[in-house]
């Protein structure tokens, strides 16, 4: 599924900004995950319809992504966030390096995200462990924040979460 | 790059109405770094008999490991005591939050989830009533003949970042940028209804650039030290806590910028001819009017209130709105969409309908003397602003 882009849809998006960053540097402190999420959130939500509660509500999103690529990340390689428009929705492109046999975890991982009990999968997650597992914070992408994933796994070990976040409409 | 975000939450817990909250950003990278909070919620459950109000109205942001370690203490503690009920109280203004904690309810019966999203205070329905959008733009627009050369002794000038903070129905943002060409320009209100009108309104004119946005203007999620300069415009009086408000005008100004506002003393209104029917009547108002614990006297006040927030440099002036600020006929026009307004109001707190026609005629009487060929009516505001020390 994740190699398969579709480029009319690719192409229907606007770039609106990249960051990149070295793993190695990227993981030597937690706080990147937050600074990173607030500053790029503020960035590329001045001109939505609320900029304050958009760029609140895209942090939370982005954070949890950021978080996701801190614990699973590996330091060779950099981590590249780049984040498209088309409409109310926003587009994130997350590639990081991760460890042999991870990109299968994250597949299904993904996979669960767009299934129909994705929403029964979070309540028991959220219900029954201690802390989030990286599966539970993707379910929380999609059942909190409409968000639609994939996984491009074209330039492995690294691999790429798409995330398709459409806030603009549920904050406004 | 944005070295300057702390990792920054803040934990309360108050016995007496059962509340615990909160606040901030909460995203640790472990359970561990929450540890004493996460006590501290378990101690609070333990205090209470009954309902146990769980507060998440100033949250700003948490991750997903501080959100499953503090609803884990949660719904043990709902399966070890059924007597008891939590209460987790959301803002319709940090869109995350109603959107993760309203899966509570579902999970465990005891707990229900709220949206916090109206009376923010006692007067709101009355000022937020889009019948009142006419009145305010008549407002602004005799205002600010005064303002636009008051604003740059209280620090406005070109260049700036400015918040306007209760911004109604946006005009004076749009003013204020057209004059002054801030940097940045944030305008918070909390009607939806009021920045509506100002999106539509920014739209039609083509300006663009003004970030309005849904919010409480005593939790703002706005961030510490982010503005030169402040406005918070006839805002004050209408709120029953505004020592909440201008402790977050102070939060979200610059060390070194201003915090500027305006606030009227009602009771100061004037009009010739028939002074005395004019007189009676603002009196009553400011006397009505604090039975909804809106205090319209709050004009010379506003010195005592910024000096107790910790500004210095304190400026406060007055100004005079007259018929005489170009068209008499705008000035008639506020006068009768207060009469209207404030006459209801007396409707509804149970005065007597000879009350009430008197309380009325004192308006009409306003209207004449601004009307009046050789009349003067006036509508005195107070102005003043404070600097946040360095």
């Amino acid at each position: 599924m994740g190699a398969s882009v579709n480029k009319t849809t690719e192409t229907a998006f606007e770039p609106l900004l990249q960051f990149d960053m070295e793993m190695e540097d990227f993981l030597s402190d937690w706080h990147h995950c937050d600074h990173v999420s607030s500053y790029l959130a503020r960035m590329i939500s001045h001109n939505r319809t609320d900029p304050v509660r958009h760029s609140n509500f895209f942090s939370s999103a982005l954070n949890e992504l950021l978080e996701v690529s801190f614990r699973g990340g590996t330091t060779d390689g950099k981590i590249g966030l780049s984040i498209y428009r088309q409409g109310a929705t926003e587009r994130v492109q997350l590639s990081f390096p991760c460890p042999p046999g991870q990109a299968r975890f994250y597949r299904e991982a993904v996979s669960k995200t767009r299934e129909s009990d994705a929403q029964a999968r979070y309540l028991d997650a959220i219900s029954n462990d201690l802390a989030p597992s990286r599966e539970s914070v993707l379910l929380d992408l999609a059942v909190n924040y409409d968000a639609r994933l994939r996984l491009d796994e074209d330039a492995a070990p690294a691999i790429t979460l798409i995330v398709d976040l459409p806030l603009e409409g549920m904050v406004s | 790059m944005a070295a300057s975000l702390p990792q920054r939450f803040k934990v309360d817990f108050d016995p007496n109405s059962q509340i615990f909250s909160l606040a901030g950003t909460i995203r640790p990278r472990s359970i561990d770094e929450i540890a004493e909070s996460i006590h501290a919620l378990r101690e609070a459950i333990d205090t209470v008999r009954g309902v146990l109000y769980i507060d998440v109205k100033r949250l700003i942001q948490m991750n997903n490991t501080a959100f499953q370690a503090f609803i884990r203490v949660a719904l043990d503690a709902c399966r070890e005591r059924s007597d008891l009920r939590l209460i987790v109280v959301t803002s319709s203004v940090v869109s995350w939050t109603t959107r993760m904690f309203r899966h509570l309810s579902t999970i465990e019966p005891q707990i229900s989830v709220e949206v916090y999203d109206s009376m923010f205070y006692p007067g709101q329905d009355y000022f937020e009533d889009t019948s009142f959008i006419p009145i305010l733009r008549a407002q602004t627009k005799l205002t600010w003949r005064h303002e636009r050369t008051i604003l740059p002794r209280h620090g406005m000038r070109p260049g700036i970042a400015v918040a306007d903070i209760c911004c109604g129905i946006g005009d004076f943002a749009v003013l204020a940028q057209k004059e002054f060409q801030p940097s940045r320009i944030v305008a918070l209100d909390h009607s939806k209804p009021s920045l509506a009108y100002a999106r539509k309104v920014a739209a039609e004119f083509g300006v663009t650039g003004i970030e309005y946005t849904y919010g409480d203007a005593s939790e703002m999620l706005l961030e510490d030290n982010q503005f030169d300069f402040v406005s918070c415009r006839h805002s004050l009086q209408v709120f029953n806590q505004p020592e909440l408000l201008l402790k977050e005008l102070y939060r979200i100004v610059k060390p070194g910028g201003r915090v500027y506002i305006t606030n009227e003393k009602n009771s100061h209104c004037l009009g010739e001819p028939r002074a005395q029917s004019i007189q009676w009547t603002y009196n009553e108002l400011a006397r009505l009017l604090s039975n909804f614990e809106i205090d319209v006297e709050f004009g010379p006040k506003s010195r005592r209130y910024l000096a107790d927030t910790g500004f210095d440099d304190i400026l406060v002036e007055s100004f005079m709105v007259t018929n005489l600020d170009g068209d008499p006929q705008d000035f008639a026009d506020i006068i009768a969409g207060w009469e209207k307004m404030f006459a209801d109001m007396a409707v509804r707190h149970g005065e007597t309908p000879e009350f009430i026609e008197r309380f009325r005629q004192g308006f009409r009487d306003h209207i004449f003397a601004a009307l009046h060929p050789k009349g003067y009516a006036g509508w005195p505001i107070w102005a003043a602003s404070g600097r946040k020390p360095l």
